[in-house]
C-alpha cells in the first residue's frame, strides 16, 4: 500500500519540491538583501533603543527615521510575502482535493478497491502520506518565511500581529496547509469530482480564514487595556511596539469614547499652564487620555499555538469525517 | 492431430458440431486409434467458446467407446466408427464414379444427383426396415 | 455444488430511482454465466454489488456465502474488470504486476507475466498508451492472477475491435479451463454469450426476466406460427414470452413443455431468439406519451 502511495503520488512530490527550490530562489536572494541592510543600517539596537524605557527623544528620533527609510525602501517586498498566503491553499487544491475526487472520476477507485485492501485501510495509508508530505512542505516555508520576513516586521510599524504578517509566518501556515489539505480530503469524499471539490476546498478555506482571523483572532485570550496621557504620549506610544492593538480611541475623562481609532500626543508640558496649546486637550476636555484595547507583544507566540491548534484540529476531524465516508463514496 | 471449426450460424449445437467433426475425421481415416484429440483448453481457446461444451462433446464420444480419456494425459482414441474404413472400398467407388458419369450424360446437375441420392437413400431405409419390422412381426 | 453468487431481492436505490429491485438468482460455481440486458438495465450495478463496492438497498447479496461489502476478506476470492477498464494510466504493465503482489495476498505474478508476454503487451510502456485491446487483456490478466474464484467482468469488449474482442475471449476461454473459476461476463454481444456461456441471467428495467442454464432454454423454447390467436391456453405451451399479431396470423415464442397442437407450425429457435424475446419491445408507452405521438 505504501508502495502504491508513492508510485501514485511520485510526480505530485517531485513537482512540490521543484516549486519550493523556485520559491527559495526567489526568497533567499531577497531576503538576505533585507537583512544585510538591517544589520548595515544597525537597526537591530534602534528597535532596541526604540522599546527600552531609557531612550532619549534624540536618539528615538534618529532610529524611527532610519526605521521609515529601511520600510520605504524595502516595504513593498512584503507586499510579495502577502503573496504566500495563498500557498496553504495551493497545497490544499494540489494535493488535498484530487486525493479521492481524481480516483473516483476517473473510475480507478473501482480497479484500488477491488484488490485485497480495504476501502478503510487504503483511506488511512493514503490520508496520512498527504498529511506528512504537506506538513513537511508547510514547516520548511513556514520556517522560509519567518527568516524572510523577520527584518521587516521588526522594521516595520506594522508589528508580528498585523493581520498578513502574522498569517505568514511562524506556526501558522502549518495549520493552515494542514487544513486546507484536509479540507480538500474531505470534500473529495462528499463530492467526488475534481472540480466540485476544489470549489468547496477553495469557498471554506477563504470563509473560514476570513472569519477566524476577523472574529475569533483578537479574542484568543482576554484583551488588556492601557490607558495613558496625552501629554508626553511619546513614549508610551513606543513602549506598545509590537503589541496588537486591536482598538484604539481619546476618550475623555468620564471614559466615553470622544474620537475612536485615532491617538494624540502632545509634548510633555502642554498640560502645564502656560506651555504649547494641545488642540486635543482643548477639544475634548483636560482629563482626556489615550485609550487602547490590545494584546501584548509577547503573546504572539501564544496566539500562533491556538491559532495553529485550532486549524489542525479543524483538519483532524475532516480527515476523520472522510475516513468514516469513505465506505459510502460511489 | 485434427482442428476443430466452428459453424456459429447453424441450428446445430456447438458440442453434436465437434462430435460430428471427430466421427467425420474417423470416417475419412484422418484419426485412427491411439491418437490424441486437441485438448480441451486448446479448442476453448482457439475457438473462443467454453470449455464445458468441448468437455460435453468428449464425454459423450467417450460413451459412445470411441474415444478414452486418460487423466492428466489427454483424451485418445480408442476405435473406428465399426463400418470398414472408407479406404478400402475401391470397389464401391469405381462403381459410383462410373454411375457419376452416366448421370453427367444424362444431363443431372450435380444438385439433382445429391437430391436423388439421399430421397432414394431415404427411400431404401424406409422400405429396409418396413421389411425387417414386417419379418420379425 | 458450491453456490458462487446468490442474490436474494437485491435492489440498490440511486434517490429515487431503483437502478435494481427484486433481484433474485442462484448461480452455481464452474460455470460461464453470461448477464444480458440493454443499457441501464442495471448490470453494471449487479456487478458492483456482487464486488462489493455499493453497498445493497434492499436484499442481500452473498459470493460463496459471505457479503462483500460487509466482509472484505472474501475480495481475495474475487476478480473484477469494471467497464473500460480503469488502470493508472501512467503505470507501465510491470508496474501494475508489482501492485497486485502488494495489495493481494494471493498473486501469481509469474501467471500474469506469462500471459501477458505470451500476448506481446510491452512491460515497460505506460499502460495509457497500450490500445484498448491491449489494456483489456492486462486488466484481465491482472483479474486472474488473483487466482479467483469468481470472475467478474462488466462489458470487458464492449470498446474493442473485432479481432480484440475474439482475442479477450478467446484468452478467457483458455484460462478458465485449468482454473474452474465461475465466470460473470456482461455484454450485449449475443453471438459471443452463446458460445462462452453455459449459464444465462437476462436483466431488463432493473429486474432479472430470465435465469437458466442455455442448453434448457434453448431446448424448451420454440417459435410457433399459426392462426391469429388471442391468449387462450394452446396444448403443449407453458407459456408465451412473447407474441406478435397481424390479422390472420400470429407468431409466438414460447416455452414448450409437452406435443405441441398440431395447428401451429413449430421452429426451433436459436439463444439470441430467446433472449430478445425476453428483453422485450421495451416499455414504449410512455415514452410515446411524452413525445406526444398516437401510439
Amino acid at each position: 500500500m505504501m508502495w502504491l502511495t508513492w508510485r501514485q503520488h511520485r510526480r505530485q512530490v517531485l513537482v512540490t519540491g521543484a516549486a519550493l527550490l523556485v520559491l527559495a530562489a526567489l526568497m533567499v536572494p531577497t531576503g538576505l538583501m533585507t537583512r544585510n541592510a538591517y544589520a548595515d543600517k544597525g537597526l537591530a539596537e534602534c528597535v532596541g533603543v526604540l522599546t527600552s524605557a531609557q531612550s532619549t527623544p534624540d536618539r528615538a528620533e534618529a532610529c524611527n527615521r532610519a526605521l521609515h527609510q529601511f520600510s520605504d525602501q524595502f516595504g513593498s517586498l512584503s507586499m510579495l510575502g502577502v503573496l504566500f498566503l495563498v500557498l496553504p491553499l495551493v497545497v490544499g487544491l494540489f494535493w488535498g482535493a484530487p486525493l479521492v475526487a481524481r480516483e473516483v472520476e476517473q473510475g480507478t477507485h473501482r480497479f484500488a478497491w477491488t484488490q485485497g485492501v480495504s476501502r478503510r485501510r487504503w483511506a488511512l495509508v493514503k490520508f496520512g502520506f498527504v498529511a506528512v508530505v504537506t506538513t513537511v512542505v508547510a514547516v520548511v516555508y513556514g520556517l522560509g518565511m519567518s527568516w524572510w520576513a523577520a527584518p521587516l516586521t521588526q522594521a516595520a510599524e506594522q508589528s508580528r500581529f498585523d493581520v498578513f504578517f502574522f498569517d505568514m509566518q511562524g506556526a501558522v501556515p502549518i495549520g493552515y496547509t494542514l487544513f486546507a489539505v484536509a479540507l480538500g480530503v474531505c470534500a473529495g469524499v462528499f463530492w467526488p469530482r475534481m472540480m466540485s471539490a476544489m470549489a468547496v476546498t477553495l469557498g471554506g478555506f477563504v470563509g473560514l480564514r476570513i472569519v477566524l482571523t476577523v472574529l475569533a483572532r483578537p479574542h484568543y485570550l482576554p484583551q488588556e487595556t492601557r490607558t495613558f496621557p496625552i501629554a508626553g504620549a511619546t513614549a508610551d506610544l513606543s513602549a506598545s511596539f509590537g503589541d496588537w492593538i486591536v482598538e484604539k480611541g481619546i476618550r475623555d475623562a468620564s471614559g466615553t469614547m470622544v474620537l475612536s481609532g485615532a491617538q494624540a500626543n502632545c509634548p510633555p508640558d502642554a498640560s502645564e499652564p502656560g506651555g504649547a496649546t494641545c488642540r486635543p486637550l482643548v477639544e475634548f476636555g483636560d482629563g482626556a487620555y489615550n485609550w487602547q484595547l490590545y494584546q501584548p507583544a509577547d503573546r504572539f507566540w501564544l496566539f500562533q499555538a491556538i491559532e495553529t491548534g485550532i486549524f489542525v484540529a479543524l483538519a483532524a476531524l475532516l480527515l476523520y469525517l472522510a475516513a468514516r465516508r469513505i465506505r459510502r463514496v460511489a | 492431430m485434427i482442428e476443430f471449426v466452428l459453424d456459429a450460424r447453424s441450428k446445430v449445437n456447438t458440442y453434436v458440431q465437434l462430435i460430428q467433426q471427430v466421427k467425420q475425421a474417423l470416417r475419412v481415416g484422418l484419426l485412427a486409434p491411439g491418437d490424441q484429440l486437441p485438448k480441451v483448453r486448446d479448442v476453448a481457446q482457439s475457438l473462443a467458446i467454453n470449455p464445458n461444451t468441448v468437455l460435453k462433446a468428449y464425454r459423450e464420444l467417450e460413451i459412445e467407446g470411441l474415444v478414452e480419456g486418460r487423466p492428466g494425459v489427454g483424451t485418445f482414441v480408442r476405435r473406428t466408427l465399426g463400418g470398414p474404413p472408407l479406404a478400402d472400398q475401391a470397389d464401391l467407388r469405381d462403381d459410383l464414379v462410373a454411375w457419376l458419369r452416366r448421370a453427367r450424360t444424362a444431363g443431372l446437375t450435380p444438385e439433382d444427383v445429391i437430391a436423388l441420392v439421399e430421397t432414394t437413400l431415404r427411400a431404401t431405409l424406409a422400405a429396409d426396415a418396413a421389411r425387417t419390422e414386417h419379418a420379425s412381426a | 455444488m458450491d453456490i458462487a453468487l446468490e442474490a436474494v431481492q437485491l435492489g440498490k436505490r440511486y434517490g429515487r430511482r431503483w437502478a435494481l429491485q427484486g433481484c433474485s438468482f442462484r448461480l452455481p460455481a464452474g460455470g460461464i454465466v453470461g448477464l444480458v440486458g440493454p443499457n441501464g438495465a442495471g448490470k453494471s450495478t449487479l456487478l458492483h454489488l456482487a464486488v462489493g463496492l455499493l453497498r445493497p438497498d434492499a436484499g442481500d447479496v452473498r459470493v460463496f456465502g459471505r457479503s462483500p461489502y460487509d466482509d472484505p476478506a472474501v475480495l481475495p476470492d474475487i476478480g473484477f474488470v469494471a467497464q473500460d477498464t480503469p488502470l493508472y494510466r501512467d503505470f507501465t504493465a510491470a508496474e501494475l504486476v508489482q501492485l497486485g503482489g502488494r495489495m493481494n495476498a494471493r498473486w501469481d505474478a509469474a501467471l500474469a507475466r506469462e500471459r501477458l508476454g505470451q500476448l506481446g503487451i510491452p512491460p515497460k510502456l505506460p499502460v495509457g498508451k497500450l490500445s484498448g485491446g491491449q489494456r483489456a487483456q492486462v486488466a484481465l490478466a491482472l483479474a486472474l492472477a488473483k487466482r479467483p474464484r469468481l470472475l467478474l467482468l462488466d462489458e470487458p469488449v464492449a470498446s474493442l475491435d473485432p479481432l480484440a474482442r475474439r482475442e479477450f475471449l478467446q484468452s478467457l476461454m483458455g484460462s478458465v479451463t485449468d482454473s474452474g473459476t465461475t465466470v460473470l461476463l456482461s455484454s450485449h454481444l449475443l453471438a459471443d454469450l452463446e458460445r462462452a456461456c453455459d449459464h444465462l441471467l437476462v436483466l431488463r428495467a432493473s429486474r432479472v426476466r430470465l435465469a437458466g442454464a442455455v442448453d434448457d432454454l434453448v431446448a424448451t423454447h420454440r417459435q410457433l406460427v399459426g392462426p391469429r390467436h388471442d391468449g387462450e391456453p394452446i396444448a403443449g405451451v407453458g407459456a408465451v414470452v412473447r407474441a406478435r399479431h397481424t390479422e390472420r396470423q400470429s407468431t409466438l415464442l414460447a416455452r414448450v413443455d409437452g406435443v405441441v397442437d398440431p395447428d401451429w407450425t413449430v421452429h426451433d429457435v436459436t439463444l439470441e431468439d430467446v433472449i430478445l424475446a425476453y428483453l422485450g419491445d421495451g416499455e414504449t408507452d410512455t415514452t410515446r406519451t411524452d413525445w406526444e405521438v398516437p401510439a
